[in-house]
């Protein structure tokens, strides 16, 4: 019977599951490599077999070095063949394959016969293997012919050897930049392609001439560019250009904006938006010269192509941080954007929309961005959320309808840190907008009822214990408070317990409800419940009936702890139960920096080295425990302050010493730390001599030498020198090392009789006004600043000059006075034109001192900076004044 | 700096790969990344339709053609606009080699010179995409 005629489907049916590659195997494909040995080549066989090859590799397959060399070789004979597919995948299985240097001289002499062929496709592709695989020496050798080839008829050849020089310039600069007059030629080719690649090289080859790069931009914005990636490159590099001029705007135009500006109106789209871009970057970029490029980004918002709508949105995004105003005309584009099926898009139109609404808006905006919440990720989420309590700061007056808004999405579902995006920016709200206060403490008690996440609920109760008494009803919190008691784990009961407390300690009319609160927590499966409610029922005292609390009790409360965590842990590893109880005033208050171990580079010692020249690498503890063991020191009082290791030898010299600097009331104490770096000596009685020509305030009285120093072992030798009392007395110290330096025989290790004198010059010490300021920190700067009250404050504002940035400049001066910066305030958010750093530290005499820097930044870069100085002394405020006016 | 171009099938099997200055540690996770971006977004889409993407400075720019997903992602001076001309130029290509959107077949059976034309496509890239 015959069979029904089945009409043969193009690719699908019977081929749904083949794979040509079915099967494959690395052992196999190797064996059929030797058909390259053939005397009679079948260019398709030998195709495919590096097909196959080239699948391998795409796989993740790995040859070894024998493998490979052996593939090599085998394929090298495949030159003899004519055929034009089988030569191009040789290069491209040479490239791939990255024969060494010894196995390149093989087909070296191939490829230069290629370069040189009539074929275009072959220089073309021989070029590019070459440069790829070969080193500076047959560099030079074929340079000439890369030289022709830049400027070859074919764009083909061209573009290859602009290429490959783009590629070589990283590891051949010198060689490469001799071709500048080839590629030159180059940039002024017809063909588009070609004049891409010869102004991107041409760019890279005089990048380090500001003046070149400038010349080569003037020309080409009067001239033709035909190709609109090399319009591209060119705006990149005027942008560059502007930027490294730092023209002064308010003389008259800006160089090159009018070239800006006209590729708005260029054909390719990429050009346009990349013009866009250059201009809204701008440094100092005025409204003005803002508009056009605004006005073609608004035309992108409503393009078809995701991608251009993305670009426009992002950038419009970004222009809106510094100039909201520019792009208010955007809104109603940016509002279609909302529901854009990418939600990319979606996301950064509604943040740019909250960042240029105005007031009237924010309601017709919060109704649209509900919807949208679901649909998006929680990445996106909380941008979203930190944008609406940008917003909310903005307009204070909104602050219902957008409290109302966080407290919605803060019922949905969504993961822990979106959740906590919300509480921050409830917390930051209620913080900064007093009216908001309830409203948003209420939203919060709703929040911890059903919360899953015991960090936010016990973050919510600790904030409500410092708010809650505050308000004009704390009563209607305790409801809220007490269910966590009974609801919830032993963390979020014990935090609990503390907030009830603090509502007890503040508000003496709940007083005796608290303390029938905190008498159940007794009976709490929990110790640390038990042990927090036993704490406050004491501490709060009394019987519960309504008296004052204490003012002790309170500061108890509500106080922050001073003590930097880590020395507090190492101080009750230390104590050792006695009758004396633990003295938590004993911990040391000053936070520890990186130990200078730690920022040596690896790998610089030599072998054999033991300890790094440090010293003890150990917290003041240590360094106190080291002083007071010498009796000479003894008589100097309480250290007050001990600096990390200065190095004052360069690394790898034979001696290497560093100082640390001991300060006392009335003393300084110079800890010289060194190492005897050289096997072959053995120094004794080493002692540095210090000149105090340039410390006036300083005089030497007394100085502890070094009696051995054999080599690979630290040693300490002293130095000290009085000064004036309670004064921060300043000064520079120039340092000489001396010794008695003794032969060592290296067989048998001993040292000779007699030595020689001699001496090593060290690098110059100061003693700065930083020394005298200890690193402490507060918790709560601003209940530490409301407290030390301004009756010795001292305000004042200083000109920074011109700086590099407001980053730089905010760090200078941090580092010039020694003080602990609190609350993150150290980070500069890039682009910032402004700044506030909130500082805290005990300056000598225990003085506690609190700066607030208030910096700005303009234009031209001039930093001004105001310092304002609270401290329990007027002469301390003054001294840290003093020491920026003349720092 | 394109950071990487990943042809993988419409069901998650990765075709071809080239990955620049990406750790190798790193790439597992970009190659899931990827495969799941366009599971959940290219079911449906159209031939050569571009898609973009970002995720904190980096951007990716992803299309379908035939039985192929194809991805680039990049950063700096590669942003949507750059990586999507270098998209158009690879589906050129494809379609140059393949006549008509290519099905698996089609595309293993033109695996030789499809790996050629991406070589050329992406020799002129700053650093080259030889790390797989």
């Amino acid at each position: 019977m015959a069979q029904p005629y089945a009409k043969k489907d193009d690719d699908r049916d019977d081929e749904a599951e083949y794979s040509p590659f079915l099967g494959i195997e690395k052992g196999a494909v190797l064996q059929e490599a030797r058909v390259f040995n053939d005397p009679q080549l079948d260019p398709r066989r030998c195709s495919q077999v590096i097909t196959k090859l080239l699948y391998l590799l795409n796989q993740g397959e790995t040859f070894t070095k024998v493998e490979a060399t052996e593939v090599f070789f085998a394929v090298t004979k495949l030159f003899q063949s004519k055929d034009i597919g089988l030569r191009r995948m040789v290069y491209l299985i040479i490239k791939e394959l990255s024969p060494s240097a010894d196995e390149v001289i093989i087909v070296t002499s191939s490829l230069m016969k290629d370069m040189n062929s009539k074929t275009d496709m072959y220089r073309a592709n021989a070029i590019r293997v070459l440069c790829r695989i070969t080193d500076g020496t047959l560099l030079t050798q074929i340079e000439r012919y890369l030289k022709q080839a830049i400027v070859d008829k074919n764009p083909v050849v061209a573009s290859a050897a602009l290429v490959s020089g783009i590629h070589l310039l990283q590891t051949n600069p010198e060689i490469v930049k001799r071709w500048s007059n080839e590629v030159q030629e180059a940039v002024q080719s017809r063909a588009a392609l070609v004049q891409f690649h010869a102004l991107a090289l041409l760019h890279q080859i005089r990048q380090n001439d500001r003046l070149a790069v400038s010349k080569l931009v003037t020309s080409l914005t009067r001239g033709t560019v035909r190709s609109p990636l090399a319009q591209c490159l060119l705006i990149r590099y005027t942008s560059q250009v502007i930027r490294e001029s730092g023209q002064n705007i308010q003389t008259g135009d800006r160089p090159f904006y009018d070239y800006l500006e006209s590729c708005l109106r260029h054909k390719a789209e990429m050009v346009i938006f990349e013009a866009a871009r250059a201009i809204t970057n701008l440094s100092g970029v005025t409204s003005r010269e803002l508009t056009p490029a605004i006005t073609v980004l608004q035309l992108f918002l409503s393009s078809s192509k995701p991608v251009l709508r993305f670009a426009a949105v992002r950038t419009l995004n970004k222009v809106a941080m510094t100039h909201p105003m520019a792009v208010t005309n955007c809104n109603i584009d940016m509002e279609s954007l909302i529901s854009d099926q990418n939600r990319s898009i979606a996301t950064l139109a509604i943040t740019t929309l909250l960042k240029t609404g105005n007031e009237s808006s924010v309601d017709r905006l919060m109704k649209q961005i509900t919807n949208f919440m679901s649909d998006i990720a929680d990445e996106f989420k909380i941008v979203v959320v930190e944008a609406i309590r940008s917003l909310c700061l903005k307009f204070p007056l909104k602050y219902r309808t957008l409290m109302n808004f966080l407290s919605n999405i803060l019922r949905e579902e969504g993961g822990f840190e979106y959740k906590k995006a919300i509480v921050d920016s409830i917390v930051i709200l209620i913080r900064d907008i007093p009216d908001a206060k309830e409203s948003g403490l209420f939203h919060l008690c709703e929040f911890i009822e059903d919360c899953e996440f015991t960090y936010l609920s016990s973050q919510i109760l600790h904030f409500l214990g410092n708010e809650g008494p505050k308000t004009s009803d704390p009563s209607k919190y305790i409801r809220y408070i007490y269910n966590r008691v009974i609801l919830e784990n032993a963390t979020v009961r014990a935090n609990a317990v503390s907030t009830l407390a603090k509502f007890g300690a503040m508000v003496d009319s709940l007083k005796p409800r608290i303390f029938v609160l905190l008498r159940r927590c007794l009976f709490d499966s929990d110790d640390e419940v038990r042990d927090r409610a036993t704490l406050y029922l004491n501490t709060l005292g009394g019987d519960g009936s309504v008296v004052e609390t204490d003012k002790d009790v309170k500061n108890f409360l509500f106080g922050s702890l001073d003590v930097p965590l880590a020395n507090l842990e190492t101080s009750l590893k230390n104590y050792e139960p006695s009758e004396e109880p633990f003295d938590i005033d004993a911990v040391p208050k000053e936070v520890k920096s990186q130990p200078l171990a730690e920022k040596k580079a690896p790998g610089k010692k030599p072998a054999g080295l033991g300890a790094p020249p440090t010293g003890p690498t150990s917290t003041i503890d240590t360094y106190e425990k080291l002083l007071s063991s010498i009796s000479e020191f003894s008589s100097f009082g309480q250290l007050f302050k001990s600096s990390v290791p200065v190095e004052l030898t360069e690394a790898e010299t034979e001696y290497a010493v560093n100082v640390v600097k001991h300060i006392y009331d009335g003393n300084v104490v110079f800890q010289f730390n060194c190492t005897n770096t050289i096997p072959e000596q053995l120094l004794e009685n080493v002692t540095v001599i210090m000149d105090a020509t340039e410390a006036e305030e300083f005089s030497e009285v007394t100085s502890k030498p070094l009696r051995s120093l054999p080599y690979d072992s630290a040693g300490q030798t002293f130095v000290v020198f009085e000064k004036p009392v309670g004064v921060p007395a300043v000064g520079k110290f120039s340092n000489m090392l001396k010794f008695i330096v003794k032969e060592v025989d290296p067989t048998t290790g001993e040292a000779e009789d007699d030595g020689v004198e001699d001496e090593y010059q060290l690098e110059d010490l100061e003693v700065v006004p930083a020394d005298y300021i200890l690193k402490v920190g507060v918790s709560n700067f601003r209940n530490a600043w409301e407290s030390m009250g301004p009756d010795n404050e001292r305000v004042d504002e200083y000109g920074l000059g011109v700086r590099e940035s407001l980053a730089e400049a905010v760090n200078a001066v941090i580092n010039i006075l020694g003080l602990q910066p609190c609350e993150g305030t150290e980070v500069v958010p890039s682009n910032s034109r402004s700044h506030t750093c909130l500082l805290s530290g005990v300056f000598i005499g225990n003085v506690k001192v609190l700066v607030r820097l208030s910096f700005g930044i303009d234009g031209p870069k001039q930093v001004a900076m105001k310092l304002a100085v609270r401290s329990e002394d007027q002469a301390v405020s003054d001294a840290i004044h003093e020491i920026i006016a003349s720092g | 700096m394109l950071l990487a171009v990943l042809f993988s099938h419409t069901e998650g099997n990765i075709l071809v790969e080239r990955f620049h200055g990406v750790p190798t540690e790193e790439r597992l996770h970009w190659r899931s990344f990827l495969v799941k971006l366009g599971a959940d977004n290219l079911k449906g889409a159209k031939n050569e339709e571009l898609f973009v993407a970002s995720h904190k400075s980096v951007y990716i720019v992803y299309t379908v053609l035939g039985d192929a997903c194809i991805y680039v992602v990049g950063k700096d001076e590669y942003d949507e606009l750059a990586l999507a001309e270098v998209l158009l130029v690879i589906i050129s290509s494809m379609k140059d080699v393949c006549v008509k959107p290519p099905t698996e077949h089609r595309f293993l059976n033109k695996y030789g010179r499809i790996c050629l034309c991406l070589d050329d496509c992406l020799e002129g890239v700053t650093g080259e995409l030889r790390e797989r």
